[in-house]
């Protein structure tokens, strides 16, 4: 049996908390057979958050076989992960991804990334609401973390 | 976490969060010393640290304009 990523008390309180879930979200996962360190790792640990409601899907690609669908969601690196919305057989892509494992710090702004996309709510000001409704240039934003 | 919040905001935003240490190259490119850093457009603007939200709206402006 493999050993979980997540202890009880963690699990049981993610689960607790993803109870303010409302809409479906869906993880898109690209692994790679090739030098990829925390793939694996990074692969059980959003399996295990996932399991935790059923609001919650999971899809499982390679980045290299399913490297179409991989260049649909701008996924060029592994582990990476797309948190979309998913409405029927509809998967909404907002473009919010992960690249490299979420452990640590992250794993925290991982669980709230999931809240805010399932509730379909950004939860910002509404300043920040109007500049964004506004935006007629792509932006794209690279946040650099460090696990601890 | 704030950049995911703007791209589930706006169809214009795209959010990614980078593990640095992971991705080492990428991370040099963008000349990474202290995180939470936020590269906007493949460098056109940086915040770093955790910044509230008029803040990076701030320097996402200054960047478009760049």
């Amino acid at each position: 049996m493999v050993n979980r990523l997540l202890n009880e008390d963690i699990t049981r309180q993610v689960s607790e908390f993803f109870q303010q879930l409302q809409e479906p979200v869906q993880v898109l996962f690209f692994g790679s057979k090739n030098n990829c360190d925390y793939c694996e790792d990074t692969r059980q640990l959003i399996e295990e958050v996932v399991g935790t409601s059923d609001k919650l899907g999971l899809s499982v690609y390679d980045i290299d076989q399913d490297a179409g669908l991989a260049q649909q969601y701008k996924v060029d690196k592994t582990p990476g992960m797309v948190i979309a919305g998913r409405d029927g057989d509809q998967i909404l892509d907002y473009g919010i991804r992960y690249s490299g494992i979420p452990s640590g710090h992250e794993f925290s702004s991982l669980i709230n990334t999931l809240v805010v996309v399932s509730n379909r709510d950004s939860g910002l000001d509404q300043q920040t609401r109007d500049f964004l409704s506004k935006l007629d240039k792509p932006v794209h934003l690279q946040v650099f973390v460090t696990p601890t | 976490m704030l950049a995911h919040q703007m791209a589930l905001e706006s169809p214009m935003v795209e959010a990614e969060m980078v593990e640095a240490m992971e991705f080492p190259e990428l991370s040099e490119r963008f000349h990474v010393s202290g995180v939470p850093q936020t590269t906007i457009n493949a460098g056109a603007g940086t915040v770093v640290g955790a910044v509230p939200e008029d803040h990076l709206i701030h320097e996402i402006q200054r960047a478009l304009r760049s």
